[in-house]
């Protein structure tokens, strides 16, 4: 081995320890976050299964497991009330708008109308024009 | 082996690990870095609260709401609201509202147990109907205009037209009309037993079910080792590229639990077989719906690259709403309105909801 090799060689040993030494750096950063950001490790076992999911971990099926309603519960009457308050929730919310806008006089969108087809009610207007035009037309004849 | 070929080896080996050491190193930048945690980019406050949905009201920089006519954006219920409003300077409804609207945006939350109950009618006459209520009475117009996105959109339909006087226009973005037009997510939906849903005893369906029916739309998204092999190859981008990575990542991979109710009754209705929409007649709880009463000026969007939502099958609401202006645009189901190219969208739409009736501009 020549003078030139030898130096050469020697650089890159020590661009080898000098990369060692980087490695241990980013482990050290990597085991620090972990200890000082109690999120942190969610975060990276999102990013070892390939997301950057932020904040939460990725769903999976061990994570649905552990979720509250998987299947059916046995007993469901306890949430058929609790859905049934929230739908409560919505009609009470409607019923203070219809009150908002008649203590206002304004005229705000219409509150949920009865069961009929909607394509009727938009036709309704026009049928109570022609019938309202017979009703005039006949007052003439008459 | 020659001492050169040695040396050259371990220069390649030694560039290897300091490459590999460079993607780590920056993927500790990103993950310690303050990430999305799902709220919107754009200052707001919630003008209407009602069991888990939010309503909420961007509002400028001095807290004021703009003072132009409303626009309400019903995003899809079994994902995050902040896809519409992901970023500063990538926000669709952040650019509306500089445009000069008073911009309303639905956060539906998370659905616990007792949602599983919700079907679509408390969707449609219920939230969807006082959230358009709420905005009406804020702003005093009788109708405002409504922008729906995906399933957001089927709601935004059938709601303008159970309560067209109420709607000034409508854009519905990636909406799928015909039902069986194959491939999406109701076709994936369907083979992988939505069918088995039960509406009268539902369940909530977990967030890693939906997931997995998204996965299978996108070819390697549902292996592990595709997916950090594609994290892997990503960590050579800028560290200011990969946020905007984590947060559509974030939105992308943190979907939300279905109420089971509502699935069942959406493949019922309008799922591979069924396709209630192209018959422009559905009954919703009690009402029946007929899609000839959407008369109001109607924008619906398609991405010619949509696997949730095949453009051919969003197109077809020309069958139903014959006056519907159709736009497809390159790009995929997000990309469209959130991606790099989303401003094409945002400006389209923009430029649709400022045209009176009467073809001059409203704003």
């Amino acid at each position: 081995m020549d003078g030139k090799a030898a130096k050469d060689s020697t650089t890159l040993v020590e661009r080898w320890i000098e990369d060692q030494r980087e490695w241990q750096k980013t482990a050290m950063a990597y085991l620090d976050s972990m200890v000082k950001n109690d999120e942190f490790l969610t975060h990276l076992g999102n990013a070892m299964r390939g997301s950057l999911l932020a904040g939460k971990a990725y769903p999976t099926a061990g994570a649905a497991t552990a979720a509250p309603a998987q299947d059916v519960p046995a007993d469901d009457r306890l949430d058929r009330v609790l859905f049934a308050l929230h739908q409560m929730q919505g009609q009470l919310s409607d019923l203070r708008m219809t009150l908002d806008e008649m203590r206002t006089g304004a005229k705000g969108s219409p509150p949920r109308m009865p069961a009929t087809r909607s394509a009727v009610r938009k036709r309704a207007p026009a049928a109570k024009a022609r019938k309202t035009k017979r009703k005039t037309t006949g007052k003439a004849r008459r | 082996m020659s001492e050169p070929d040695e040396e050259r080896e371990l220069e390649a080996l030694l560039e290897l690990s300091r490459r590999g050491r460079a993607k780590l190193e920056r993927l500790h930048e990103v993950l310690t870095s303050p990430g999305h945690y799902g709220t919107g980019a754009s200052p707001s406050t919630v003008v209407y609260r009602e069991n888990k949905l939010r309503l909420l009201r961007l509002v400028d920089e001095h807290g004021q709401p703009r003072s132009g006519p409303p626009v309400l954006f019903v995003p899809a219920p079994v994902s995050r609201y902040f896809i519409v409003d992901l970023l500063p300077g990538r926000s669709f409804a952040g650019h509306v509202a500089a445009a000069g609207f008073d911009v309303f945006v639905i956060d539906f939350g998370t659905p616990t147990t007792e949602d599983r109950f919700a079907d679509l009618s408390y969707y449609v006459d219920g939230l969807v109907r006082r959230s358009v209520r709420v905005v009406s009475q804020l702003t005093g117009q009788a109708a405002i205009n409504v922008v729906g996105y995906c399933l957001g959109g089927t709601l935004s339909l059938l709601y303008a037209a159970l309560y067209p006087e109420t709607v000034a226009r409508l854009v519905l973005l990636t909406t799928m009309v015909d039902g069986d037009v194959e491939g999406g997510i109701g076709w994936v939906a369907h083979k992988m037993g939505l069918a088995g849903e039960s509406y009268d005893h539902p369940r909530l369906v977990p967030a890693a079910e939906v997931k997995s029916w998204f996965e299978m739309l996108a070819p390697g998204s549902n292996s592990l080792v595709g997916r950090v092999t594609d994290l892997w190859d990503r960590l050579d981008d800028p560290a200011a590229r990969l946020r905007d990575v984590r947060t559509m990542a974030t939105w992308v991979d943190d979907v939300a639990p279905a109420p089971g109710r509502l699935l069942a009754e959406l493949y019922q209705k309008f799922g591979p077989g069924r396709n209630g929409l192209i018959t422009g007649v559905v009954q919703i709880g009690d009402r029946m719906v007929e899609l000839a009463a959407v008369q109001m000026p109607v924008l619906s969007v398609s991405a010619e690259k949509d696997l949730i939502a095949p453009p051919e099958g969003v197109d077809a609401i020309t069958r139903v709403v014959p006056h519907a202006e159709v736009l497809r645009l390159p790009g995929g189901h997000v990309g469209i309105v959130a991606g790099r190219t989303a401003a094409a969208l945002w400006q389209r739409t923009v430029e649709f909801l400022a045209t009176s009736r009467d073809g001059t501009h409203g704003l």
